[in-house]
């Protein structure tokens, strides 16, 4: 998993290393696309993914300490603030495309869209990585009696892993989020 | 074992049944060997002889575009296309091969990816190849025409990602699902990394210029460095998931 999570950031590191070049080159532009952003949503994204981040770090700690009920819970709490960043997401998404952007900030709002469009991606495969955890912890009960006895404990590392994909996806959030809605 | 088939025909002393075996993997190998030699086939006729790749400017002029068709050098480059892309084919075959020995997956996902690489080789190779045809064989049609053929090409060459995104997700599914480990888990996750890489190239059709055009950093270059990553390691995985495949299995193969 850390080679793949090394991989992503590798990835956006170009991304952003192209948008800090191209913004290099035009940086009234980009300055004026800033401004037309709602700071306020931005900020209310990170905070609803860090939250998130926040319950799925607790859940990990449940999952050690054996507390499947507790670790779920906090599991089902992360993946719904997770849910809720994608409506907000979807919402700013909706504002903007109506508002009828000036098409001289063409270059700059094709970025805004892609990143936070790509992340939106992760942030879906990062959801379906959630609903794997989900099952590990909550086995089927089909599968709980096919399961030989000793298998009953939920994998740790699996479960390990699976987080660290979910705290990778907050942290390029928080990138996108300084790069683009804050950096002057 | 290993692709030596001379070897064991060659031993005087061995039996019927010795003689045959080291041959039975040979029409995977045939395949797999497609796969470099298409590849570099493929390279001759898109960057070679076509200089398709890397694309030219989506802001070219009209005599720049004129010019860019009547190359004999995209002629004969498509002209060789039309004839090799099917070669495509054998390597979609061994891969699919190799996916039905996966445990745990189910064949669907094999043949999911066989018909999203051959449905996508249409928009993404065989398309573009016949539009870049028809400019070159057709130099009296009018310039609006030519640089239709040229937008035509390139935005289906570049932007036709669709079914190749859904090749790479049901790849990389079904490694992950395999309980049997026929290729390594880290191909699973640098095929992720090719269909995100991809998915950027979606902003071509809204944009000319900067990096997200057909010709640009992100949506061009960087999915295609990933991609040819990929192809390559590819390439090593699939050799080893040939070479290791007991041979027992392959008696049924259908």
């Amino acid at each position: 998993m850390w080679f793949f999570v090394i991989g992503e950031l590798w990835i956006f590191t170009c991304y952003f290393a192209c948008y800090i070049y191209d913004r290099g080159q035009n940086p009234e532009l980009f300055l004026a696309g800033q401004q037309l952003l709602s700071r306020g949503i931005g900020v209310l994204n990170t905070i609803i993914l860090l939250t998130s981040s926040l319950f799925v770090a607790l859940c990990v700690q449940a999952t050690r300490a054996r507390d499947v009920a507790t670790a779920s819970r906090f599991l089902a709490l992360g993946g719904g603030c997770g849910v809720l960043f994608m409506l907000v997401k979807a919402g700013e998404w909706y504002v903007k495309i109506r508002e009828r952007l000036p098409p001289s900030l063409h270059e700059f709002f094709l970025y805004y869209f892609m990143f936070t469009a790509l992340h939106l991606i992760h942030v879906s495969l990062g959801l379906l990585i959630l609903v794997l955890l989900w099952r590990e912890l909550n086995p089927m009960p089909r599968r709980r009696f096919a399961a030989a006895p000793g298998a009953e404990q939920p994998r740790v590392a699996f479960i390990e892993v699976g987080a660290t994909y979910w705290h990778i996806v907050d942290a390029l959030w928080i990138a996108i989020f300084a790069l683009v809605y804050l950096m002057r | 074992m290993s692709g030596s088939a001379l070897t064991a025909v060659a031993a005087p002393s061995a039996s019927v049944e010795t003689l045959r075996l080291p041959s039975r993997k040979l029409d995977q190998w045939i395949c797999y060997w497609s796969i470099p030699f298409f590849y570099t086939l493929f390279g001759l006729i898109f960057a070679a002889l076509g200089r398709i790749m890397p694309p030219p400017s989506p802001t070219a002029s009209v005599p720049d575009i004129l010019e860019y068709m009547q190359r004999p050098g995209l002629r004969v480059g498509m002209a060789l296309l039309a004839l090799s892309l099917g070669l495509a084919s054998l390597s979609s075959g061994v891969i699919v091969v190799q996916m039905k020995r996966m445990e745990g997956v189910s064949p669907a996902l094999a043949y999911a990816y066989l018909t999203a690489l051959a449905v996508a080789g249409v928009p993404g190779c065989l398309f573009p190849g016949f539009v870049f045809a028809l400019g070159g064989f057709r130099p009296e049609y009018a310039p609006e025409i030519h640089v239709m053929l040229y937008d035509l090409g390139f935005l289906s060459f570049v932007g036709s990602l669709g079914c190749f995104v859904v090749q790479y997700v049901v790849f990389a599914v079904a490694i992950f699902l395999d309980r049997r480990t026929i290729f390594p888990k880290w191909l699973g996750y640098l095929t992720i990394w090719a269909l995100v890489t991809e998915l950027v190239a979606a902003p071509i059709w809204v944009t000319r210029t900067g990096p997200f055009a057909w010709n640009g950093l992100l949506s061009f270059w960087q999915g295609t460095a990933i991609f040819v990553g990929w192809e390559f390691c590819l390439c090593v995985c699939l050799h080893r998931a040939i070479k290791n495949q007991p041979l027992e299995e392959l008696g049924c193969e259908g």
